[in-house]
């Protein structure tokens, strides 16, 4: 609470100040609450104030004191006018806003003072905010101007239908094309596409911020600055249409905070139509790009309001919450100090329950996502980016938490605010730091890794035709058990069957001239025994190849043909893939891990290893017993398991290795799965194996992760 | 009368404070300190003084007129300033040192030769009560009054400036310085002409009043170029006529840590009184309406931090009141402003404690000096409150004029140095915020008062009676006891207890400066008993009497510790000065303000519970336990005085298009 007098009051008690001509005064509603904004349009600079505190700065006059119109507030508005230290602090806000204006020569030294601070400040602000940094290059306004008799043609209900047009028209393409969409879609970050898609990112941002600084123009806000914004180094067009918040209507600065998105989706739309009318290309690739960029990125992260982009500022004024960040961090301390802290004089921030609730809803996820998204940015850089990437990641850590951290501890050790309660405080802090310490460090969780496999049986056998034929039918049903020796095909050759009766016939004939040779010459005996031999051999193995038609199981097991009816009829040649012959006692899952994950299979003991296969995720199967292959293994077990096959290994992309050598060393480790009910559903599916480890308490595991990847990327 | 421009410039001109430090700058700025406090410059000091000493033969051989002509040379040398001037110091203090052997019959020791070049160096010099600090300051000033800057010398009463002034003139004099005095109670034309002396001695309040009342005077025309326009322009509407001060160069502050700490934060306010009925009659219907709050009920107090909490309870009833306020008070905000300042003014203000009554006015009584007040007055409401309370004429608001610290002030200067019984305990604060760095002037004769052992009490009662006996006790051995107390009310409560006990003591209420200060140096008398409040006498020195350092010297006894070390060992400073015998000792009880406001309620409750059971090393705990709240104390006073220069900072420079009053 305010006091009424303040021992200050005569500093200001008999100047003579006003609000400077230029300055614009708007009436806005927040939650049906009425405000005012003044406005320097010089500088840029906004203020809102209180209808109460309005009426005082309105009465403010250069030939009156400041003590006769705080008299005659007082007199007109006993309850409402503001108090002495309520004025001294409005004006001190008003001279810093450079709204005041005030007789006496400026204190330039104090005003120079004050530009060197700001300067830091920014400058510090740009260091801190590294991953976003801002620099100003153009002041656009007069472009905007001089463009604007076409612009405002499509801004307003003629421009509003054509986008619902286009962008109707978009929607149907894509829809219809929506499969080749997504087969592209899984080489968007492929390395050969990234400066495409970089260059399609630049184009659509720019058009986006063109959308906002038109939007506002429009709605007669003056833009002024334009530049460049290096996110996450990345560099990106961005404009300040900040003077849109001083437009009374809400939809207009919805709609202005929505003017990028808007826009995006219409170029989107366009881009659509390019990518489905062009062949293969350049155009073709960057229409690809570009819808991608101003449909998806701007979805995910334009519209999203836990990101200070548009989305935050729409929400903001949506739910008339201005500074919803800012207030909503506020509301946030006001609740730990209030209760748990116990500082009685915290008040909320927010005027209504309903506001208190969104502020503390929005604080919460807010706080989370950033803390994701922070930290993620943070692994990323430390990942892509060698040493400089590790000084990056510092910097971010620095800024991100420590410095945090640090002024957490001096608000701790020093803040006024505290005054009374820091026992308590911080108590309270050390036991919630306890606490986290307790279930990070001390409390075990269950511990799991995963490795990608494929399901191979070990007793398999491929069934070939061993002699060519035609088939002709089946004996035994595929899917079906059968036992060794069992026919499972019928082969028909009417070659064989000839060749059998011409060698029979043959050999007859070598019989009988044989039995004539020996009433003769002894010499002419010798060649035709040899010849008969040969003749008998020839029908022996034509005999075999007879039986060989009926193609028999070599063992026990479950006879898996797919596709067997495209083979009636069908001519085979010997060697022809008759379908595999596979025991369903014993399918093995064969899974690489990779080495970072492999201290886990050696260090501790494993309760309990499963499998899930890709598509059934319900069914988990059991291992009944598992070893790991020794020694370092670089070729995978499938080509499944590869990248360039869709899988998740690393693999070498060169020609030879067909996909199958690793791109680093893994083990290989072999488990028994136990049976299953869909045995001919298994062999070759690729799935996951999860390892069970003892239960383990989190800290320790994330210092091993992370030496571990410091160790792989630096060999420290 | 004809001035010429540089002249007229000087009178407005004052040093322009940098902004205070913060953060890693003042974590540098600390270690900056620490190297200017570093032994090497005590050893220069000492050096440069042997090299005085030892120049003395050379001196003591000239003749009155010689001397004096030497020291007019010195004094060109010294008005030309420069570097060359520097080259002169050792040679001028020898001088200096011979004209005061000759004129006051003083020859300067050398640790007050080493006092005099620390204040010549801008040090705060702390020297032992007793070391002469008086002449000390003397020499420095002689050196400054040559510059022809003007010169101030800063001491805590009128009395002393009367008495310092007028002792040292014909030294002054002799080497060629024009001196003169301020008090209270000088005119303008008589202030126009001391202050127009090479060096003034005069009080920091009067000093600053001055600087405040010529900054009204000059109005807009702060500028001297502006005045400079003006006077070409318009020369029959000077400004300058009327004007006191010639402006602020260097100062000679005595008591440092008194002037520049302890009651540096309090602003000096010029203030007038304005009309404001409304205010008055609110102030006695708000006295009429908390009549049926209940403490406790309808409100809670806070006595550590003198607030007060409405209860809902009480609130309702406010509601209920609210009717018969005139409009201005009817708003909840307003109303609830005045209804708490007058429970504040019911639960924290107390009569003959805080302030008296004198015939129907309110007189505001310091807390610590137990001195009456009668300029002073709280802020705005809350006097009225009290008046409204007391049922005397609730008189009008007064309306600040201008309004400075002495904080603040003393920033201004540009050449600052100061001398103090006690400045080490506060040396990392002076320096941040003064730039004085604080050096130890070792003490002529080593030091041999015996400190007696602490002694505790449960409570109050037991304590001063204990306090009463110890007297009897030690003035049966003909003894001179002083007893150091912090209040008015303590100190005749003590001369109640000593009556009952037979005796008198002389109560010193630092009220009448001249008398006691005539008698606290009798106090060093055989069989003289004296009860003073902690400022009372300050400044001058106990002598004893002549068999009194046979019997052991003077015994000194502080009821209670202060919120500041520094006050104590001011007090034990008292007793042993020069090398004389003496002795020291403190009394403490649970129930002291000291523990009660700064220790919280459940160390209380086990320290008194300790006492209580007699643990074993409750002495120990006991002075611990004061310590710690000595501590906590001093650091809340520290914290205070920060963020109060930090705030009038804030607000110069948020309220600058107002001007005026920038510094």
């Amino acid at each position: 609470m305010d006091k009424t007098f303040s021992e200050s009051w005569y500093r200001v008690a008999n100047q003579k100040i006003c609000l400077r001509p230029v300055v614009k005064v708007r009436r806005q509603n927040f939650r049906g609450e009425r405000w005012f904004v003044l406005e320097n349009p010089f500088s840029n600079q906004y203020f809102r104030i209180h209808p109460a505190t309005y009426e005082f700065v309105a009465r403010l006059r250069p030939d009156r004191t400041v003590e006769q119109v705080w008299q005659e507030c007082l007199e007109r508005f006993p309850d409402a006018a503001p108090s002495q230290e309520a004025v001294i602090q409005l004006l001190s806000q008003l001279y810093f806003s450079n709204l005041l204006q005030y007789d006496l020569a400026a204190d330039s030294a104090q005003l120079f003072d004050r530009y060197k601070k700001r300067k830091q400040r920014e400058i510090s602000f740009r260091f801190l905010n590294i991953m976003f940094m801002r620099f100003p290059l153009l002041d656009p306004d007069r472009f905007l101007v001089r463009t604007m008799p076409v612009a405002k043609k499509l801004i307003g209900s003629f421009g509003a239908l054509l986008w619902i047009l286009v962008v109707g028209f978009g929607l149907k393409i894509v829809a219809e094309n929506f499969s080749g969409l997504r087969v592209e879609g899984e080489g968007i970050l492929a390395t050969n596409n990234l400066f495409l898609l970089y260059i399609g990112t630049v184009i659509i941002k720019a058009l986006h911020e063109f959308g906002h600084a038109y939007f506002c123009r429009r709605f007669g806000g003056e833009v002024h600055v334009m530049g460049v914004m290096l996110m996450i180094f990345t560099p990106m067009p961005f404009v300040d249409a900040t003077s849109s918040w001083s437009f009374r209507e809400r939809w207009k600065r919805v709609l202005v905070g929505a003017a990028g998105m808007i826009v995006e989706l219409f170029f989107a739309a366009i881009a659509a139509f390019i990518w489905a009318k062009t062949a293969p290309g350049i155009v073709h690739s960057l229409a690809y790009n570009i819808m991608f960029v101003a449909s998806v990125s701007t979805l995910v992260f334009n519209l999203n309001p836990l990101m200070r982009f548009d989305g935050y500022y729409i929400l903001s004024d949506l739910l008339e919450i201005p500074n919803l960040n800012q207030r909503a961090s506020a509301q946030w301390r006001h609740l730990f100090e209030r209760y748990l802290f116990g500082v009685k004089s915290s008040e909320t921030p927010a005027n209504t329950r309903r506001e208190a609730g969104w502020l503390t809803v929005f604080g919460f996820a807010a706080g989370i996502y950033r803390t994701i998204v922070f930290s993620s940015i943070l692994l990323i850089i430390a990942d892509r980016f060698l040493i400089i990437g590790i000084v990056m990641a510092l910097v971010c850590l620095i800024s991100w938490a420590v410095v945090p951290v640090v002024q957490f501890v001096k608000y701790l050790s020093a803040s006024p605010r505290l005054e009374r309660v820091r026992p308590r405080a911080v108590m309270v802090t050390a036991g919630l730091a306890v606490l986290l310490i307790i279930l990070l460090g001390i409390v075990p969780f269950p511990h799991t890794f995963r490795a990608p496999g494929v399901v191979m049986s070990s007793q398999r056998m491929q069934m070939a035709s061993e002699t060519e034929g035609q088939f002709d039918k089946v004996l035994a049903q595929p899917g079906a058990w059968v036992k060794q020796g069992e026919p499972l095909v019928q082969l028909s050759n009417p070659r064989l069957a000839l060749q059998i009766i011409n060698t029979r016939a043959h050999l007859a004939e070598v019989n009988a001239r044989l039995l004539q040779a020996t009433d003769g010459e002894t010499p002419d005996v010798a060649p035709l025994v040899r010849l008969r031999d040969s003749v008998a051999d020839t029908l022996q193995k034509l005999t075999v190849d007879d039986e060989h038609l009926t193609v028999r199981a070599r063992q026990a097991g479950i006879w898996v043909l797919p596709g067997v009816e495209d083979y009636f009829g069908r001519w085979l040649p010997r060697g022809s893939d008759l379908g595999l012959l596979v025991n369903p006692q014993a399918f093995e899952f064969t899974a690489t891990v990779m080495e970072a994950d492999a201290h886990a299979l050696f260090a501790q003991k494993i309760h309990n290893v499963r499998v899930q296969l890709y598509g059934d995720a319900a069914t988990k199967l059991s291992v009944s017993d598992w070893r790991v292959v020794p020694g370092g293994q670089s070729v995978l077990p499938s080509a499944a398991l590869g990248w360039s096959a869709g899988g998740e290994v690393p693999v070498n992309m060169d020609e030879n290795s067909q996909g199958h050598k690793s791109a680093e060393p893994f083990f290989e480790v072999r488990g028994v799965l136990a049976g299953t009910n869909h045995p001919e559903l298994l062999d070759g599916r690729s799935g996951k194996i999860t390892f069970q480890l003892p239960a383990e308490p989190l800290l320790p595991r994330w210092t091993r992760s992370l030496w571990q990847l410091l160790q792989k990327r630096y060999q420290i | 009368m004809l001035t010429i421009p540089t002249q007229d410039y000087r009178r407005s001109s004052y040093r322009v404070p940098t902004r205070p430090l913060t953060g890693l700058d003042a974590f540098v700025n600390g270690f900056v300190g620490k190297h200017h406090r570093r032994a090497k410059i005590l050893e220069t000091l000492r050096l440069d003084a042997e090299k005085i000493v030892a120049q003395e033969r050379e001196w003591t051989a000239l003749s009155n007129a010689e001397l004096q002509t030497r020291l007019r040379e010195f004094r060109e040398h010294f008005r030309r300033g420069g570097k060359k001037a520097e080259d002169f110091v050792v040679p001028a203090l020898a001088a200096i040192r011979e004209a005061a052997d000759r004129q006051l019959g003083l020859r300067p020791f050398p640790v007050q030769l080493m006092g005099a070049l620390a204040l010549h160096r801008g040090y705060l010099a702390e020297m032992a009560t007793g070391e002469g600090k008086t002449l000390t300051a003397g020499l420095a000033a002689v050196l400054a009054g040559w510059t022809k800057q003007p010169c101030h010398v800063i001491t805590v009463n009128d009395y002393l400036v009367q008495r310092d002034a007028e002792w040292l003139e014909s030294f002054y004099h002799f080497c060629g310085v024009r001196v003169g005095f301020v008090a209270l109670w000088m005119g303008t034309p008589e202030r126009v002409k001391n202050y127009g002396c090479d060096v003034t001695y005069v009080t920091s309040k009067e000093l600053l009043a001055d600087f405040l009342r010529d900054r009204l005077h000059l109005g807009k025309m702060q500028n001297p170029t502006r005045r400079l326009i003006r006077r070409m322009l318009a020369p029959d509407l000077t400004v300058q006529d009327g004007m006191v001060l010639r402006g602020l160069h260097t100062a000679i502050v005595d008591e440092a840590d008194s002037v520049l700490i302890d009651e540096a934060v309090t602003p000096l306010i010029i203030s007038a009184s304005h009309e404001n009925a409304t205010l008055r009659t609110a102030a006695v219907l708000a006295q009429e309406m908390i009549g049926v709050l209940q403490p406790g009920v309808d409100y809670q107090s806070n006595p550590r931090y003198k607030e007060i909490e409405m209860t809902k309870a009480g609130l309702q009833k406010m509601v209920e009141q609210a009717a018969q306020l005139p409009g201005l008070w009817q708003g909840h905000d307003r109303r609830l402003e005045l209804v708490i300042q007058a429970l504040i003014a019911r639960e924290f203000f107390h009569r003959n404690q805080q302030y008296i009554i004198e015939g129907d006015k309110l007189v505001i009584v310091d807390e610590f000096t137990g001195r009456p007040m009668p300029q002073r007055s709280w802020r705005e409401g809350l006097h009225q409150a009290i008046e409204a309370k007391e049922n005397i004429p609730v008189s009008n608001p007064a309306e600040t004029i201008a309004r400075l610290s002495f904080q603040r002030f003393f920033r201004c200067f540009h050449k600052m140095s100061g001398m103090s019984g006690t400045a080490r305990e506060a040396a990392g604060e002076l320096w941040q915020i003064y730039g004085l760095p604080v050096i130890t002037i070792p003490p002529n004769k080593p030091c041999v008062r015996q400190q007696w052992p602490d002694r505790f009490f449960t409570d109050e009662k037991a304590k001063w009676s204990a306090i009463a006996d110890e007297v009897v006790k030690v003035h049966a051995t003909g003894r001179p006891i002083l007893v150091g107390t912090r209040s008015v009310k303590t100190s005749e409560r003590l001369g109640q207890e000593l009556l009952e006990r037979g005796l008198t003591a002389k109560i010193l209420n630092a009220n009448r400066l001249s008398e006691e200060a005539e008698l606290i140096t009798l106090a060093g008398e055989r069989g003289r008993i004296i009860i003073a409040t902690n400022m009372a006498g300050r400044g001058t020195d106990i002598k004893l009497g002549r068999d009194v350092p046979a019997l052991g010297g003077l015994h000194v006894i502080a009821t209670e510790w202060h919120e500041s070390g520094r006050v104590d060992r001011q007090l034990f400073g008292r007793a042993a000065r020069q090398g004389d015998p003496g002795s020291a000792q403190s009394f403490m009880s649970a129930e002291d303000e000291l523990i009660h406001k700064y220790l919280s309620q459940p160390v209380q409750k086990i320290l008194l519970k300790a006492w209580q059971k007699s643990l074993p090393g409750k002495q120990k705990m006991a002075r611990r336990a004061f310590k710690i709240a000595q501590n906590k104390a001093q650091k809340m006073a520290l914290k205070q005085r920060r963020s109060i220069l930090r705030s009038d900072v804030w607000l110069d420079e948020a309220l600058s298009f107002a001007g005026g009053d920038t510094i």
